[in-house]
C-alpha cells in the first residue's frame, strides 16, 4: 500500500515540477499573482521549487531518502495550501497554481481539494513509513 | 533519528540546487529578475484614457461584482457566460475600436484569458488588458 502510494505521490511531484520546470517564466507570474514575494525572488523561487519537486518525486519512488523527500513535499504541499487560503481571504482571484499550466482554470475549491488531498496522503506516507523500522531507514545516510 | 533526517532533507534541498542554477543559467536573458513594467498585451490606464471615444471597456470580472461597480460604460465579458454575453459585446463593437479588458487586479487572470478568446474566436486585433485592473481604476478616481 505505503509502496502504490509513493509511487502515485511521486509521479504526480514530478509531473507537477516538470510542467512547471518546462515554464519557469509563467511560473514566477502565478508566484506574483499571490502577491507574498518580490518579483526577483519569486524568479529565484520559480527555477528552484519546480526542480526540488522533481528530485522529492523521485526520491519519493527510488531511493532511500524517501522520509526526507516526504517532509520536504509535506512542507511545500502545506505552504502552498496556506498561501492559497491567504491569497483568497485577501481577495485576490488566482486561477493557476501547483500544476501550471494544467490548472489554469481550477478554481478556489479544486485547488484546496486538490491540496488537501495531497497533503493527507503524503501524511499517510509519512506515518506508515516512519512506523515501520524508522530507525533503520534514517541511520543509512 | 533527527539528525540523520535532517542531513537526508539538507542533501534533497542542495541536489535540487543544482539543476535549478543550471537552468537558470541556460535561461541567461530570457527572463527579467527585476519586475516587468508592462505584459506584452498590457496597458497602462493613462494610455487607455488617451485613446478617448475609441476604446471599448470589457468587464472580465463575475457578475456581481460588475453589477456592484463599473467603468462607465463598460460591457460585461466573462468567462462564465462567455457564450450568452459575446453577441451583446460583437453588437456594440465595431471596426476601429480598441477593446481594453479588466478584471479585480492585476493578480487576476480573467482578463488575459478574456482578450485571448476575442483575439482567437472573435477574430479581433486591437485587444488590450488594463494593467492593475479594476484595482488601478479605482486608483485612478482619487
Amino acid at each position: 500500500m505505503s509502496i502504490l502510494l509513493r509511487l502515485i505521490i511521486g509521479a504526480v511531484f514530478l509531473y507537477a515540477g516538470g510542467l512547471k520546470a518546462w515554464a519557469p517564466l509563467g511560473f514566477a507570474n502565478d508566484i506574483e499573482h499571490f502577491h507574498l514575494l518580490s518579483w526577483t525572488l519569486g524568479m529565484g523561487f520559480a527555477f528552484y521549487l519546480p526542480w526540488l519537486e522533481i528530485i522529492c518525486g523521485l526520491a519519493l519512488i527510488a531511493t532511500r531518502l524517501r522520509i526526507a523527500a516526504v517532509a520536504i513535499l509535506t512542507a511545500l504541499t502545506a505552504v502552498f495550501l496556506v498561501a492559497t487560503i491567504l491569497a483568497k481571504l485577501r481577495g485576490i482571484n488566482l486561477d493557476c497554481g501547483c500544476f501550471g499550466s494544467a490548472s489554469k482554470g481550477w478554481s478556489f475549491g479544486t485547488h484546496l481539494l486538490v491540496d488537501f488531498a495531497l497533503l493527507t496522503t503524503l501524511l499517510l506516507i509519512w506515518f506508515r513509513e516512519t512506523r515501520v523500522a524508522p530507525v533503520a531507514r534514517l541511520s543509512v545516510s | 533519528m533527527k539528525r540523520g533526517l535532517l542531513r537526508q532533507i539538507l542533501l534533497l534541498l542542495g541536489l535540487a540546487l543544482l539543476p535549478a542554477i543550471g537552468h537558470a543559467i541556460y535561461y541567461g536573458d530570457r527572463v527579467s529578475w527585476s519586475a516587468p513594467e508592462l505584459g506584452k498585451d498590457e496597458v497602462k490606464l493613462e494610455e487607455a484614457q488617451s485613446w478617448g471615444d475609441s476604446v471599448l471597456w470589457v468587464d472580465a470580472r463575475p457578475d456581481e461584482q460588475f453589477q456592484k461597480k463599473h467603468i462607465p460604460s463598460a460591457i460585461l465579458l466573462n468567462e462564465d457566460r462567455w457564450s450568452e454575453l459575446l453577441p451583446a459585446f460583437l453588437n456594440i463593437w465595431s471596426p476601429g475600436k480598441r477593446v481594453v479588458v479588466y478584471c479585480s487586479s492585476r493578480s487576476c487572470a480573467a482578463s488575459h484569458e478574456v482578450a485571448r478568446r476575442l483575439r482567437e474566436e472573435a477574430g479581433l486585433s486591437e485587444v488590450f488588458v488594463l494593467h492593475g485592473g479594476w484595482e488601478k481604476w479605482l486608483e485612478g478616481r482619487k
